[in-house]
């Protein structure tokens, strides 16, 4: 029953975000023909044969095409069947009565080794030439993902802007009574699907971040009984502890190069920002006030550190370079300001504001200035940016029962709209995209 | 005779609690503590081990004696109001007479701050009240702090009226490490123990 329920929400969640970039983008939509992907033998494999494989992947760049809307995706059902050898040449003539502007075309392909080789190409049909390729040799069982990520190249050609598709998103679950809480941490793709939990409960954990790449994740831990920051990669093994040290450490996040993590750690009472690379190693202090420095947040090229700070007596956002010179205050919109977070594209900071009766997530210039609040609920914080920048998702916290639960709004504004979480769920960390 | 005032009334304590049955420090050779031993189990030595002390009545005689384990704070606050500072008074004078058991300072955060930030509050919180205890003559080394920023809230539910509760500091009373005994580990160059003396 929860699974059903599940689905239908997610379903719901998607159709919704597909009807807003709708909104957005309505004037250049593309049409792209995806016929079905064939395969010069079909093998059998751990995920089933390769010419059933073909069609479920070109099913899939349809559907996730769909929810963009910026595409519309015509197929697999009633276009042509081609052979692999047409996938790199396609014939233009035979493919002219279907009206698409562009065509996917690719192929499957069983290896010695027991994975699959995943090709995939976009034609632009009126210029004949060549717009974008892919191509991944994948465990069979894993054709979803290679699927995610033409579709999300495909995305990319056409809007110059990074696809969605094989994003994840890590957040905690809460089960349990408030006061006796079960924090699991959870993976999910973006759109719901694939749900996972990596740690099982038996401490609690909290604000797990995705590595640039998606295969490790950080994050706090009590285990021993003082908060620590913890590293496991993303299938949950390989668990371990981050750093060697007796003082409590907590608000992990990667660097854009995922070689180096910032951190805070807090020492007699004195709170500062550290960095330490992600392997372990000896940490570098950046910050020395007697205050509160914390939720340190890299910029996308990796040169610049967000980061929120009590030094003027309420929590405010500064900057700082990544070496800890050059320290300065952006927020001077009123109330008090923190958790900021550098958008992938580095142009906007999400960051969330205390008004003295509610707490709201909204943007700014990454420069400071031109505050924008996007939300009002009773308690929204948390921010994490989706890969395109056209997003943030929250947790919200609801008056009274104080469950939480992940929202996401648009940077054009708008109302939030909710993403699907089995339980009750908190603090969102949404992954990059590989290009 | 302060090592008798104090059997005198734990034992008092004991009385009130009567499912716990609490053992003073250290128990006769015929009276075994009632609670679950840990200890370094050897062959062909009897389970005689220091007591575990009972937690529960112990924190219980620290909330009776002191007033209360917890102290609180104003929103964004680290501060020590003079209320809290004679509850701390009374907490240090009862972690003294009582060597033989840890102090685990609890730092709270309200709900309504960020998750990082309450962590660091927490803290803060959580070194003023021990750099209190210190000041107040108790060792260092029985006391040891923890941040546990908004995680654990007192009550179930949130409102504007109630939120600000969960700013708080709980001395949490905590067994302290037990040590491994040297006679334990080399049974072989040491006597069999006869028991107390």
């Amino acid at each position: 029953m929860r699974f059903i329920q599940f689905s239908a929400l997610t379903i719901v969640a998607s159709a919704a975000l597909a009807t807003t970039a709708h909104a957005q983008s309505d004037s250049s939509q593309i049409v792209i023909a995806v016929p079905q992907f064939p395969t010069p033998k079909n093998v059998k494999t751990d995920g089933g044969e390769t010419g059933v494989i073909g069609i479920q992947i070109s099913q899939q760049i349809v559907s996730d095409l769909r929810t963009t809307r910026a595409i519309y995706p015509t197929g697999p059902d009633g276009l042509r069947h081609y052979t692999p050898t047409e996938a790199g040449a396609p014939l233009y003539p035979n493919w002219s009565g279907i009206g698409a502007g562009a065509l996917v075309t690719g192929y499957v392909q069983g290896r010695d080794d027991g994975r699959i080789n995943v090709v995939c190409y976009l034609y632009d049909m009126k210029t004949r030439r060549e717009m974008t390729r892919k191509g991944f040799a994948v465990a069979a069982t894993e054709w979803k993902r290679a699927a995610h990520r033409c579709a999300g190249a495909f995305y990319t050609a056409v809007t110059k802007r990074p696809g969605l598709f094989d994003s994840r998103i890590a957040y905690v679950a809460a089960t349990g009574s408030r006061t006796q809480p079960v924090k699991r941490i959870a993976l999910m793709n973006w759109d719901g699907t694939d749900h996972s939990y990596l740690t099982q409960g038996e401490v609690t954990v909290t604000s797990p971040r995705l590595s640039p790449d998606g295969e490790h994740v950080v994050y706090m831990s009590f285990a021993g009984g003082l908060p620590n920051i913890r590293i496991m990669d993303s299938d949950g093994s390989n668990d371990r502890q981050l750093l060697q040290s007796n003082s409590m450490s907590f608000a992990p996040r990667y660097s854009p190069d995922g070689r180096r993590i910032a951190f805070s750690m807090a020492v007699d009472g004195n709170t500062d920002i550290y960095v330490v690379d992600a392997n372990g190693g000896y940490p570098q202090r950046l910050t020395t006030t007697p205050g509160v420095d914390t939720s340190p947040s890299f910029s996308p090229d990796g040169r610049q550190i967000v980061f929120e700070s009590d030094r003027s007596g309420t929590q405010q956002i500064y900057a700082m370079n990544s070496d800890g010179t050059g320290q300065r205050r952006l927020s001077f919109g009123g109330g008090s300001n923190s958790a900021p977070v550098w958008s992938p594209d580095g142009d906007k900071i999400a960051f969330s504001r205390w008004n003295g009766s509610i707490i709201s997530i909204g943007i700014m210039n990454a420069s400071g200035g031109e505050d924008k609040m996007l939300t009002s609920g009773w308690q929204d914080d948390a921010p994490s940016w989706s890969p395109d920048s056209e997003w943030v998702m929250f947790q919200r916290t609801q008056q009274g029962t104080g469950i939480g639960s992940l929202q996401m709004v648009s940077i054009g504004g708008g109302d939030p709209k909710p993403v699907a979480t089995p339980q009750a769920a908190a603090d969102p960390s949404w992954s990059g995209v590989v290009q | 005779m302060i090592v008798r005032a104090l059997i005198l009334a734990s034992a008092f304590v004991a009385s009130m609690a009567s499912a716990q049955d609490y053992q003073p420090f250290p128990p006769g050779p015929e009276q075994q503590p009632a609670y679950p031993q840990q200890g370094y189990p050897q062959p062909g030595y009897p389970a005689v081990q220091a007591p575990v002390l009972a937690i529960p009545v112990l924190e219980q005689d620290l909330a009776v004696k002191a007033g209360s384990n917890t102290v609180r704070f104003g929103r964004d606050s680290y501060v020590l109001t003079p209320q809290s500072q004679a509850t701390l008074t009374a907490q240090a004078q009862w972690l003294i007479q009582h060597p033989f058991v840890n102090a685990s300072i609890e730092g709270h955060a309200d709900v309504r701050q960020t998750r990082d930030y309450a962590l660091a509050l927490g803290e803060r919180r959580a070194a003023a009240v021990r750099n209190y205890l210190i000041a107040s003559g108790v060792p260092p080394e029985q006391l040891q702090i923890v941040s546990w920023g908004r995680e654990r809230p007192t009550s179930n539910s949130v409102h504007d009226a109630t939120w600000l509760q969960n700013s708080r500091v709980v001395t949490v009373l905590k067994q302290p490490p037990q040590q491994p005994q040297p006679w334990l580990q080399q049974p072989q160059t040491l006597p069999q123990p006869q028991g107390y003396r």
